[in-house]
């Protein structure tokens, strides 16, 4: 027999996790196609569904000191409408998807799928997000980075939920994304990329680039971020060569039934160009 | 009232469906209802060895070849489709057997224990087993490339194309004292029909079709719902109970029909005026594993081969290849958009290669009243071209927009297609082989009954006839009844397919709500039938390819404006001017939306619409992967429609329906290639195509 769970708040949802496997289910926009069944039969659901919707303590979103918390229930709708969301973030989430899926949608159940194309992980990754974990153990919090290990794969142990996600302030100067869709709406990225950096006259203090759909996760290189850092601007265009070269030997795109590697990986690096030749 | 016909009525369908009441087969529910789920083909070409049923549950049966009573066949209009096989398979996705029962998860659970052994066999992909081949010639035919200064060929291709029409495939029947009944998603109750006594070998009044509320069809439920049609009906034969057979949206566009992928050779020969002396054209099509409609697309295709012009010496020529793939079948232009794209690119392809200003070398080339057609027919009613292409130009700007554009070189660009659409039947399908019936009747309520068995999938044909019939008859159109067609209630008035509805249904209702009116006794049970006689004037011969092809022509001219991005390749759909002449618009709004959603097909077609298949298996599955445009994606759209009455049609009314797509992907693939400044000779040219001819040309 299996139990469906709909807890009121974190302690049972935790506790409940504890116990055994969940399949944790937040907006359900990615798991409802995923896991799509004959009409008129239930979900190929293979564990006991835990629906986070009703945990209210998860519903917020929040500006802090030195970030912004986005709670684990957050609809992507009510973070886009948030007015402390960072741009960025306000743009990736307007093209996404559809209003329908985004009022259901979470930030957190982005993460978790963790597909290479999922849109806000570019951003999650630009920006150096962390997850916060909560199990009956404790907590963790985990790099955006280090908590994706791989195409659909988390760091996430079975008795653990992702409850938070915590979006550092920062105040870059330059901010660029990009989401190369086969359409406008409703789509499935190609490629993304998500540049941003801090510049003062001549030099750049900080400077990152994310990219989506090429390589397994988000990809950035931290080697080529830190050789960059410091730089005078004029230095860094005259090197473009070199620094799209370093990237472009970094990507593995694929061909799929939605593109090909030759354009993933071309576009990206012409968007890399474009965004160092705004600096 | 005629003054007045095409001002619009709220469509008389649009209540129901926005509020959801409409009754897809989907939501029709029976009683005791059992479930089939379709056992199909995982490889491409094969014999089927052994099949080895799980041990079946009580109530849960198979349904195969085996258990067909009349001919395993589908009637299309060659014997060449099974309706399941016997010990081969021809294609990936290929229907084997049913699983029924009543409790869907068991079907499921059955379905997928059942273990079909398979020897497989070489699958053939390439285009080399030619099944139809036709030609015919106009004038001297090729023999002017022996002298011409001047040889200028291309080859033009074309991918596949999916309906994707709203609701998947699919009926619910039924077993009534001795006759079954079917409801479903169709477009021709009578193709269905017909099928049904030939596969069953049963009279006809043992079966009945009726038509479900239809989400759109596109031609995608022409000839296609007439196998599982058949597999149904015979495995209600068998099991005599309810039965329900609907696709999943996977499942339809992994193997129902799809547009034929083409590949269109064409050399001209080019005088030393740089004048085109003669045209040679090849048309090749992909049938995939049955043949199907596919001589017909095929002709349709060739006969358009000179597209909007006038050429006067021609030698076409094509062939119906088999693979073994998923079958191709009708798709709303019908052959039709393949040839126009090549020969519209063609054109401006020679005029570019001789230096000559593309725009002007081929308005000298538009078809007159008068011309010989490319099968030396005649272009017999007023062709309004000149006037069209003045008032498309002027909408859009595009005299200014073309020369400046290139000279640019801002990844901007604007193009223009000229076109036209053969109404109805090609040759003498009307007159030989559908033979279209009408019945009005009127009670005794003086209610005017409209018994035809066109189909409403969405075009508005339902408020259309009643709006013509009011309009003759002069009565309410509260007055004039219009159910969903039943073959055991209407007479065959043919398939709703080839923009042939308004025109040649249309126009034989006007003439029995003529009749009626005439004749009308109020409180009197009257009936006035028609049926469709072919003009004296029009002439065909269907060996030779030669006479008129069609009793009219619906005409067009679409402009279409890109911008391209240097960085992504993308192309943004900045605007869409179109004008059409239709003849006369029954109801402009309704043609309007014609207009709108064939466009955004058309475009899309020639930019968007990705689908091929690896090794015989459709790699594009879903809506995720496949890509229709959005709302966000189709540019405004800026239409207008040109009175042109056709005499024969109801109040002058041409073919519509296939026309506003036809010129969709010549006029935007034109608008790229000015942007990028690249030949483009094949679609749909997608960003990752844009990239590959920017980089290497």
């Amino acid at each position: 027999m299996v139990n469906h769970l709909l807890p009121e708040t974190l302690e049972e949802a935790l506790e409940a996790l504890a116990r055994k496997q969940h399949l944790l289910f937040a907006g359900g926009t990615d798991l409802m196609v995923q896991k799509r069944a004959w009409a008129g039969l239930p979900r190929n659901f293979e564990h006991p569904v835990l629906f986070t919707s009703r945990i209210a303590k998860l519903n917020f979103i929040e500006k802090r000191s030195d970030h912004l918390a986005v709670g684990a229930t957050c609809s992507l709708e009510m973070m886009l409408e948030y007015p402390d969301t960072p741009d960025l973030f306000k743009t990736i989430i307007g093209e996404m998807a559809s209003p329908g899926i985004r009022n259901h949608a979470t930030l957190a159940g982005n993460i978790a799928n963790a597909s290479p194309a999922g849109d806000t992980l570019v951003g999650l990754y630009l920006y150096d997000a962390t997850i916060v974990l909560k199990s009956l153990r404790g907590e963790r919090l985990v790099p955006i980075a280090d908590f994706i290990t791989g195409v659909r794969k988390i760091d996430l142990a079975q008795d653990e939920m992702i409850t938070e996600i915590r979006i550092p302030h920062q105040d870059f100067t330059h901010i660029d994304y990009v989401k190369v869709g086969p359409r406008k709406a409703d789509a499935i990225s190609k490629i993304a990329f998500a540049g941003a950096a801090k510049t003062n006259d001549l030099t750049v203090s900080d400077i990152r680039a994310a990219f989506g759909a090429v390589f397994k996760t988000v990809l950035r290189s931290p080697a080529t971020e830190a050789m960059l850092k410091g730089m005078r601007i004029a230095d860094i265009k005259a090197d473009l060569a070199s620094i799209c070269e370093a990237y472009a030997r970094l990507l593995q795109p694929i061909d799929d039934q939605r593109s090909n590697k030759e354009y993933r990986k071309a576009v990206a690096i012409n968007l890399l160009a474009r965004f160092i030749k705004s600096l | 009232m005629s003054e007045t016909i095409s001002q619009s009525l709220m469509r008389l369908d649009a209540p129901d469906k926005i509020a959801g009441r409409a009754k897809y087969v989907a939501d029709l529910k029976m009683k005791d209802c059992l479930f089939a789920l379709t056992v199909r083909s995982p490889i491409a070409k094969g014999k089927i060895l052994q099949v080895s049923l799980p041990a079946m549950p009580e109530g849960y049966q198979v349904v195969d070849h085996r258990d067909i009573p009349g001919e395993n066949i589908v009637k299309i209009i060659y014997d060449d489709q099974v309706i399941f096989p016997v010990d081969e398979v021809k294609y990936i996705g290929q229907p084997i057997l049913l699983v029924v029962g009543p409790d869907k998860r068991i079907v499921e659970r059955l379905a997928k224990a059942i273990k079909i052994e398979f020897r497989e066999e070489q699958p053939v992909f390439a285009w080399e087993n030619s099944v139809i081949r036709y030609q015919f010639t106009k004038g001297e035919g090729d023999a002017p490339f022996a002298s011409a200064a001047n040889t200028i060929s291309y080859t033009y291709t074309t991918g596949y194309q999916e309906q994707a029409y709203m609701e998947p495939q699919g009926f619910i029947g039924h077993y009534d004292r001795g006759k079954i009944v079917l409801v479903g998603s169709i477009q021709c109750p009578y193709y269905v029909k017909n099928a049904l006594i030939r596969a069953l070998a049963c009279d006809p009044d043992k079966v009945r079709v009726i038509q479900a509320a239809v989400g759109g069809a596109f031609g995608g439920k022409e000839e296609y719902p007439s196998l599982i049609a058949c597999e149904l009906a015979v495995a209600i034969n068998k099991i005599k109970k309810p039965i329900k057979l609907i696709f999943e949206r996977e499942e339809d566009m992994l193997v129902t029909t799809k547009r034929h992928p083409a590949q269109i050779k064409l050399a001209a020969a080019i005088g030393a005026d740089g004048a085109i002396r003669a045209l040679r054209a090849h048309v090749g099509i992909d049938a995939g594993a049955d043949i199907g409609l596919s001589g017909v697309v095929l002709s349709r295709a060739m006969i358009a081969a000179t597209g909007a012009y006038t050429i006067d010496n021609l030698a076409v020529s094509g062939d119906v290849y088999l693979t073994n793939t998923v079958p191709t079948g009708a798709f709303r232009g019908f052959g039709a958009p393949q040839m126009l794209f090549a020969i519209e690119m063609f054109i401006e392809h020679i005029a570019k290669d001789l230096g000559r200003d593309p725009l002007a070398y081929r308005l000298d080339y538009l078809a007159k009243q008068h011309d010989k057609t490319s099968t030396s027919g005649v272009f017999r009613d007023p062709i309004l071209m000149p006037e069209m292409v003045e008032k498309a130009m002027a909408m859009s700007g595009y005299a200014a927009k073309s020369e400046r554009y290139p000279r640019e070189a801002g990844y901007r660009g604007i193009g223009m297609s000229f076109f036209l659409h053969g109404c109805g039947f090609t040759g003498s399908g009307e007159a030989k082989t559908i033979k279209a019936k009408v019945k009005l009747e009127k009670d005794s309520e003086d209610l005017v009954h409209i018994l035809i068995a066109a189909v409403d999938m969405g075009q508005g044909v339902h408020t259309a006839m009643r709006k013509l019939v009011a309009s003759i008859m002069e009565i309410p159109i509260e007055t004039v009844i219009y159910d969903y067609p039943d073959t055991d209630q209407v007479p065959d008035s043919g398939p709703t397919v080839a923009s042939r509805t308004m025109m040649i249904v249309g126009g034989l209702v006007a003439r029995a709500a003529r009749a009626l009116k005439e004749s009308f006794i109020p409180g009197q049970h009257q009936v006035a039938e028609e049926q469709y006689v072919q003009p004296d004037y029009i002439k065909w011969d269907e060996d030779t390819m030669q006479g008129d092809a069609y009793p009219a022509y619906s005409w067009g001219v679409t402009v279409v404006e890109v911008a391209v991005d240097p960085h992504t390749y993308q192309v943004n759909l900045e605007h869409a001017w179109s004008v059409y002449d239709c003849g006369k618009a029954i109801d402009e709004l309704m043609v309007l939306g014609q207009a709108d959603g064939g466009l955004a097909q058309g475009i899309a077609y020639g930019c968007l619409e990705v689908m091929e298949h690896d090794q015989g298996k459709i790699r594009q599955k879903n809506l995720t992967d496949y890509i229709i445009p959005t709302a966000s994606d189709v540019p405004a759209m800026t239409t207008m429609l040109i009175d042109n009455p056709y005499p024969l049609g109801p109040y002058g009314a041409k073919g519509v329906g296939e026309l506003t797509l036809v010129g969709g992907a010549p006029a935007v693939a034109k608008a790229i290639e000015m942007a990028i400044n690249k030949r483009i000779t094949k679609i749909p040219a997608t960003p990752e195509a844009i990239m590959e001819l920017i980089k290497h040309g």
